[in-house]
């Protein structure tokens, strides 16, 4: 926790500087042939959608650790991990869907990534909620690692199948597997720089969260040993 | 060892078929379902034989929740369920007694509301109800034993029947989705179910392999 702290100003900086100097190219980045100026939204759009899964994954690892090791740390990231990796989700829906509607015409279309990027979102959510309402700390933490253990299997088998679905049962709604040109020449810079920013934010955010649930946790702990002092 | 399971969900069945509130609640919440969705859709013949497999699907799940929500709560009344963790078996083979209990008084309700279904919504497919059958027990195998581990998961916690829905429902997407296309797939006599049901065999081995696992983790002291 005190590396935690230390590293949280510098980290912050970084994220800062780093995500003024990529949205600065963003924005002298020349515009796409086909997709004129909204190119731009993918710059934060595949960026966080990277970051909502890195946060996954730190929480499964996480959530791993927790359950081999019993390291209170372990559980204090996993439980950091989940809002942060939630708010990337929700920016990578709202930001493709924005993007969607003058690309393809439509907010939303049930194609594999979409879908398991919904519910990828309801299990981030689901694993807060979880958290949440269970009153002893050990057994919260416990559910929670083995929901998110089962969510890590879970999302592949709903994108896989999604995929299944799609092809079996009719063509891509867009053109191609994916919809999205090769990125080329000009617009890779910026969104390398992007990215980088993205994961110095991620990682500033998920320390200030963890840092805010190590305190609670000590507060909590405080007030049992106060009030057992007063019996 | 299997004995013990064995009698766990003995145990569970017994004691729901006397009781039979949880038995007689989820058959008419099915019906109440299939009453909603008649209401909403007003499928006329042709319709209903398109919509047929969507609707078994989802009210299976609606009422599998049901039950599920209820597969501890005995234990968790009486404060049996130390009892039960305290007895000299693995942990694994407690979760299997209740899967079995739960698995049991799941397919009992859905043998009863497929052909309920049918009769409802005017759809003639009796020559084929065995192979629906047969789809509705593959994917009750591994929804039981997702939804048996997640009920072990809430059953702690507050408002544990919202959560049980929130939590169960977007993991068994692919189930649904596979169980709905195998399902559409057995009834037409061209209709291509394997894929799919490899698909909820794969859904089955691998919720049946965590389970318990994830099970004994849980209750672990």
């Amino acid at each position: 926790m005190n590396l935690l702290a230390r590293i949280q100003r510098p980290l912050g900086f970084m994220a800062l500087l780093w995500l003024g100097v990529g949205l600065w190219m963003v924005f002298n980045a020349p515009i796409d042939f086909q997709q004129g100026n909204s190119v731009r939204i993918l710059y934060a759009h595949v960026t966080s959608a990277k970051m909502s899964l890195f946060s996954y994954i730190l929480l499964t690892i996480a959530s791993i650790t927790y359950l081999v090791k019993k390291s209170e740390t372990a559980d204090i990231i996993a439980e950091a991990a989940a809002p942060v990796g939630a708010a990337f989700t929700a920016v990578t829906l709202a930001s493709g869907s924005i993007w969607g509607k003058p690309m393809w015409g439509t907010w939303w279309a049930w194609d594999a990534r979409l879908t398991s990027m919904l519910v990828l979102l309801i299990i981030f959510m689901g694993l807060m909620a979880l958290r949440s309402s269970l009153e002893e700390p050990t057994k919260a933490a416990r559910a929670t690692a083995i929901l998110a253990i089962i969510g890590a299997v879970d999302l592949p088998i709903i994108h896989y199948s999604v995929v299944w679905w799609r092809t079996l049962h009719q063509p891509p709604s867009f053109g191609g597997a994916s919809g999205n040109p090769t990125i080329t020449g000009d617009l890779l810079p910026p969104l390398l720089v992007m990215a980088i920013a993205f994961i110095l934010m991620g990682a500033y955010l998920v320390v200030v969260k963890a840092r805010e649930v190590a305190a609670l946790r000590q507060l909590e702990a405080l007030d049992i040993e106060r009030m057992e002092e007063d019996d | 060892m299997l004995k013990a399971a064995y009698r766990i969900a003995w145990k569970d069945m017994v004691g729901d078929l006397r009781r039979r509130s949880s038995l007689s609640s989820m058959l008419f919440f099915a019906i109440a379902v299939l009453v909603v969705f008649q209401a909403a859709f007003e499928p006329d013949r042709q319709a209903a034989v398109k919509l047929l497999p969507g609707l078994v699907w989802a009210t299976v799940l609606f009422t599998s929740l049901m039950g599920l929500g209820r597969v501890f709560q005995a234990e968790e009344e009486n404060g049996a369920f130390e009892g039960l963790l305290l007895a000299s078996v693995p942990r694994g083979i407690i979760f299997l007694g209740k899967w079995l209990g739960n698995l049991f008084l799941t397919l009992l309700v859905q043998a009863m509301i497929l052909p309920l279904t049918m009769i409802l919504f005017n759809v003639d497919a009796w020559h084929v109800i065995h192979h629906i059958f047969g789809v509705l027990v593959l994917g009750i195998l591994g929804l039981t034993g997702l939804g048996v581990l997640l009920a072990a998961m809430t059953q702690a916690a507050r408002s544990r029947e919202t959560l049980l829905a929130l939590l169960l429902l977007p993991l068994v997407a692919p189930l649904l989705i596979a169980g709905v296309q195998a399902t559409a797939g057995v009834m037409v006599a061209d209709g291509q179910p394997w894929p799919w049901i490899k698909l909820l065999l794969i859904f089955d081995m691998v919720y049946l392999a965590l389970a318990p696992w994830g099970f004994s983790w849980l209750v672990e002291e």
